[in-house]
């Protein structure tokens, strides 16, 4: 049967059906990159055009394009803005959550990580609760449970509540890259006498290194983008780039401010995108935050 | 793993992360429930009483509310769904080309929600890409109302184009661990594409695609600063007018009743999950 084939259309049949599937596999994948640089790339394209109309021509219909460019918007949230002030908190406040995140989140995530504790189940269902709770709730009635204590409107509190949001990504990420150590090789350094000193220096800390920075960024990233803890509890004393995006886009919508401060709350996370992208093999949101 | 451990080192170890979680998270939905019921009281005096729940329930404007946060949960969590299979499918296979689309997908991941709405508002609004496009094109005669509608497509292009790629990953990963063994099986006993979309891929993908629209439904259903931006006058989600009555009116207790009404709708809903997962999924 396959040789009356084979003599009829020269190469074979399998042969030829393979060739015509990695042809159509090139142009499926030409079809959604092109959608996928029109569903994301054009949005942002927006937003660069529209930062950098000139004030004295305006983009108004029917010009596809903005008839002639400047730096004038960017000039003018610069300098009559908060803008840079906000950009100091939010930059202050992100490292200061990520770091008390880490020191809170390492023992808990050994634990969880590494021993049977009875309730283990739970516990990482307790963790989630910050990214699974309505943010706004969480944001009003935090509030006033940090209005009680003295925290509302001051620094400290702000830096508190950013590590609460950030925490479930660290906690869930160090988690599973503590499980992932083998016991073999915490057995074997035991054989050899190593303290616990040695094995953490040697085993544990080289080992969840990577999932470290995937935590750091998630981390960190969730910090530079809260909205509604910050909006209720820091403003209007503390003003981070996202509640200034939110007030240049309510009762006074100034596009051109507006996308100025939009694209300086993107650019730094794109790039930490190609970081956790570069530097991670493995896709850690899907591993840690894939099960409840 | 060995035996269960529960010395009480592991516990008090377990203090600083869950215990800080609990601490903050715990009170203030111990304070929203209290509140509700008149206890804890910011104005006014504190004691028992059911009014807040009547006066809540009695308003049209809060159950109009209610409802129109249920369709966006709804509508978003399946809208997202319906694009991210497709791909995730995609990503199975793939050929050249997948790393780059990879990193192209994922970009709105890293762009907050604030700045997804701002970007899809330039798209979407009367001088917007697609109107000046469409009546440049001489397809509609005026510019069509996509944001601030009263149906929430605005609200819901956004949820979709902001986290698509979180639901992608999520799918993704459930897709990648059907193993390719199973479906050359089921190709052999002469299964179609569509016999084996339905009988293999969905229901071994089931676990992923259930906690994805789970999350998704929570994040829209309790969304505020989307739905400022894009939503319509009329009805707002429940979290923008628990946040209008808390700080507008100074109604913090009518406000703890939408509060609970949000908690108790996502507990339940994550309820439901672990349930229907139970059946999907017989392992622990």
């Amino acid at each position: 049967m396959s040789a009356i084939i084979e003599t009829q259309a020269g190469t074979p049949l399998h042969v030829r059906q393979a060739k015509r599937k990695k042809q159509f596999y090139i142009l499926l994948t030409a079809f959604f990159v092109a959608v996928q640089i029109i569903w994301v790339g054009i949005p942002i394209f927006m937003a660069v055009m529209w930062s950098l109309v000139d004030p004295a021509n305006p983009w108004s219909f029917p010009d596809i394009l903005p008839q002639s460019f400047s730096f004038e918007p960017w000039k003018f949230v610069f300098r009559y803005t908060n803008i840079v002030r906000a950009l100091r908190t939010s930059y202050t406040v992100a490292p200061l959550a990520v770091l008390l995140s880490f020191v809170l989140s390492l023992p808990t995530a050994y634990v969880l990580g590494r021993k049977r504790v009875p309730g283990r189940k739970f516990f990482m269902l307790i963790v989630l609760l910050p990214i699974i709770m309505p943010g706004m709730v969480v944001a009003l009635f935090l509030s006033r449970v940090f209005a009680g204590i003295g925290l509302s409107q001051t620094f400290f509190g702000l830096v508190l509540a950013h590590t609460l949001m950030g925490m479930p990504y660290m906690v869930r990420v160090l988690t599973t890259s503590f499980a992932s150590i083998p016991q073999d090789v915490i057995d074997a350094a035991e054989n050899l006498g190593a303290g616990t000193w040695v094995k953490i220096r040697e085993i544990f800390l080289p080992m969840i290194r990577p999932g470290l920075l995937a935590g750091m960024i998630f981390a960190f990233v969730t910090s530079i983008e809260e909205f509604n803890l910050t909006f209720v509890i820091g403003t209007p004393t503390y003003e981070t780039i996202p509640t200034i995006l939110f007030s240049f886009m309510g009762y006074n919508f100034i596009r051109t401010n507006a996308s100025v401060v939009a694209l300086i709350m993107m650019a730094p996370n794109i790039v930490m995108l190609f970081i956790v992208e570069r530097f991670l093999k493995s896709d850690y949101l899907a591993a840690s935050l894939g099960k409840m | 793993m060995r035996n269960k451990d529960a010395s009480l080192i592991n516990y008090l170890m377990l203090v600083p992360g869950v215990g800080f979680i609990l601490l903050f998270i715990g009170s203030s939905i111990f304070l929203t429930f209290a509140q509700s019921f008149g206890l804890f009281s910011i104005t006014g005096r504190s004691e028992f009483t059911l009014d807040n729940w009547v006066q809540v329930f009695l308003a049209r404007e809060s159950l109009d509310s209610i409802r129109f946060s249920l369709k966006m949960g709804v509508m978003s969590s399946v809208g997202t769904l319906l694009f991210a299979f497709p791909l995730a499918l995609f990503f199975r296979k793939g050929g050249a080309g997948k790393g780059m689309l990879g990193s192209l997908v994922k970009i709105p991941l890293f762009i907050p929600a604030l700045v997804a709405a701002f970007l899809i508002v330039n798209l979407l609004s009367f001088h917007g890409l697609v109107n000046t496009f469409l009546l440049r094109l001489n397809i509609i005669k005026e510019p069509m109302r996509m944001l601030n509608d009263r149906f929430g497509w605005g609200v819901i292009f956004i949820q979709i184009w902001k986290n698509l790629p979180f639901v992608l990953l999520i799918v993704m990963a459930s897709i990648a661990s059907i193993r390719d063994d199973t479906v050359d099986a089921a190709r052999n006993l002469g299964a179609g594409y569509l016999s084996i979309l339905f009988r293999i891929y969905i229901p071994l993908a089931m676990p992923g695609i259930l906690v994805s629209m789970i999350l998704m439904f929570i994040k829209a259903f309790g969304d505020f600063p989307i739905f400022s931006v894009a939503g319509p006058i009329y009805p707002s989600s429940v979290a923008v007018r628990m946040h209008v009555m808390a700080t507008l009116y100074q109604e913090w207790d009518q406000a703890a009743v939408l509060g609970i009404i949000i908690i108790f709708t996502t507990f339940f809903v994550i309820w439901a999950y672990s349930r229907f997962a139970g059946l999907v999924q017989r392992e622990d």
